[in-house]
């Protein structure tokens, strides 16, 4: 065995130089190759705009909705080809993507959303065990557990969506922006919870951040994406003390002034 | 006008209030399951009642092996809807869903009027048409069974809601890209809500059919169930039976003393005033939900 495909047998998910295309015409990642290894946690980092939450889509399914296709390239999930598999089919192997911006179902209970993530096969005991097991994590949405999910706080509802999500058995956790608008505690406390349950659990993550600082805290390597392409790919060690990560996503530059940081982010671009 | 004459009015309109409520119950459904008004409820209720007319007359069933038939046949039928003409809809703007709603309900009546023609039939219940005395007051037989039949249907419909499979279809209700995210079948969601739909049409049909006799009228039924929807929330069924008592009062004790004055017709005026007043004053009707927005 080469090494490449050694490493390939070890992951869960492998992403191999895949291209997505919006309506037919807009590429939106071209060429993406992303290897999270079972059981670890890997995040994606890159500014706005630079094909993270395509990429997550394109491997939970839901690029169709969006009238997104998969042009080029092939997905594998614990050694099977799901490129074109629906959505609902890749959720039931265990793939559950966390969408941005905290989609809790507004108008249900966090009770009930969590009921209406379960699968359609699991018996009631089962059921009420996973909520349970959802609420010690979370033991902020018991408290509410039967109050509208629309009048929840931001972090609440971050971990709700978490939650709902985890209700699906997945293998394989992807999730789109957890951090976005929320205060840095709360950051803290749901990253802890994550890492918590990956540890626990052996369940793999997949983290798209626009707050890097924060995201390689927990996970073990990371990719840049800029462009719609893969310019990095490290150990998240190694990327804390990358000097051009620290001056673009980590705020540890040497520029004094806003002129200066502008100047020198047009001066020096990945080239792509 | 004295006091019996004014609580016969009521109980009358509570009673033809029911009957609008059992029409809007179906387009709660659906609303319910998918965010969409749909604008083809009556020509489905005026599709039922025809159904039914052919397994029972034409087919010569016996009514009791034809309802049930025909509410099979429409929850098929109702499925195929979903299937056919909505599924590539799905996720796009609920403009289109609603115009596409609209195009089912012209298809309906064309397709009934090419099939059965426009005269008018009966439906004939065996129910007796001999006046029902409560007290002093005079009730019709027939609306007491059609009321009847919309607060079953609202007993079942409110317990169906609080199920797994319930809880499902409000979910994907709420957000159809958050319910694929989590594997639910938004798809085979909306379809069982088109299909339970149609059986409420199915009943509606009947009852109005037996009413006002089976034409291409029965579709403008859409009209007043459309009212009663809207005031009531348009996703609360619990809201859709109490808006149906209360236009059904307001409508007729106010039509009685109305008419004399404008000489006939008050009662489709006072509908449309209602509606008019509570898409102004109160968007989200009696019962319905808000859309949430925190500050």
């Amino acid at each position: 065995m080469t090494p490449a495909l050694e490493k390939e047998a070890a992951s869960i998910l492998s992403m191999n130089s895949i291209e997505v295309l919006y309506d037919n015409v807009m590429l939106a990642i071209k060429g993406v190759s992303i290897q999270v290894p079972r059981g670890g946690m890997v995040a994606l980092l890159g500014s706005n705009g630079a094909g993270k939450s395509t990429t997550l889509k394109a491997i939970s399914g839901l690029l169709k909705v969006e009238r997104g296709r998969i042009s080029r390239g092939e997905i594998s999930f614990d050694g099977s080809v799901i490129t074109g598999l629906p959505a609902q089919q890749r959720v039931e192997m265990g793939i559950c993507h966390v969408i941005e911006g905290r989609r809790v179902f507004e108008h249900l209970t966090p009770d009930e959303n969590l009921e209406a993530a379960a699968p359609v096969s699991m018996n009631r005991a089962t059921l009420k065990a996973e909520k349970q097991r959802i609420y010690e994590y979370f033991p902020r949405l018991a408290e509410r557990k039967n109050s509208q999910a629309g009048y929840l706080s931001g972090g609440e509802q971050q971990m709700l969506a978490i939650g709902r999500a985890l209700m699906t058995q997945p293998r394989l956790l992807m999730l789109d922006e957890p951090s976005l608008g929320l205060a840095p505690f709360l950051v803290t406390e749901i990253f802890g919870i994550i890492r918590r349950i990956n540890k626990e659990q052996g369940l793999s993550v997949l983290l798209v951040e626009q707050n890097a600082l924060a995201a390689l805290e927990i996970v073990s390597d990371g990719y840049l994406i800029e462009n719609g392409r893969v310019v990095m790919h490290d150990t998240a060690q190694a990327l804390k003390s990358n000097s051009d990560i620290q001056e673009f996503y980590l705020g540890g530059g040497s520029a004094t002034n806003f002129h200066e940081i502008k100047h020198y982010s047009r001066r020096k671009r990945w080239l792509s | 006008m004295d006091l019996i004459l004014l609580a016969e009015l009521a109980v009358n309109g509570v009673l033809t209030g029911l009957l609008y409520s059992l029409f809007a119950i179906g387009l709660v459904l659906i609303y319910k399951a998918s965010s969409v008004p749909n604008l083809s409820q009556g020509g489905l209720t005026m599709a039922g009642a025809y159904v039914v007319l052919a397994l029972a007359h034409d087919m010569g069933l016996p009514l009791w092996v034809a309802i049930p038939l025909a509410a099979v046949v429409m929850f098929v039928f109702g499925m195929g809807i979903e299937r056919v003409a909505l599924r590539r809809l799905a996720g796009r703007p609920v403009v289109m869903i609603l115009m596409m709603t609209l195009g089912i309900d012209i298809f309906l009546r064309g397709t009934t009027l090419a099939i059965w023609g426009g005269t008018s039939r009966s439906v004939d219940l065996g129910v007796s048409y001999e006046p029902l005395f409560v007290g002093d007051i005079l009730v019709s037989r027939i609306h007491l069974l059609g009321a009847a039949v919309a607060i079953l249907l609202f007993v079942v419909f409110v317990l169906f809601f609080r199920t797994r499979l319930g809880i499902r279809l409000r979910a994907i209700a709420d957000d159809y890209m958050a319910s694929w995210s989590v594997g639910i079948s938004v798809e085979r969601g909306v379809g069982l809500s088109w299909g339970l739909a149609s059986i409420v049409a199915v009943s509606a049909g009947i009852i109005w059919g037996e009413i006002q006799g089976v034409d291409q009228s029965l579709s403008l039924l859409l009209l007043k169930g459309l009212t009663v929807a809207v005031l009531g929330g348009l996703d609360s069924i619990f809201g859709a039976v109490l808006a149906g008592i209360i236009l059904g009062i307001i409508e007729n004790v106010g039509s009685a003393y109305l008419d004399p004055f404008v000489g006939g017709g008050s009662r489709d005026l006072i509908m449309a005033a209602v509606l008019i007043l509570t898409v102004m004053l109160r968007p989200h009707g009696l019962f319905g939900r808000t859309d949430i927005e925190r500050v």
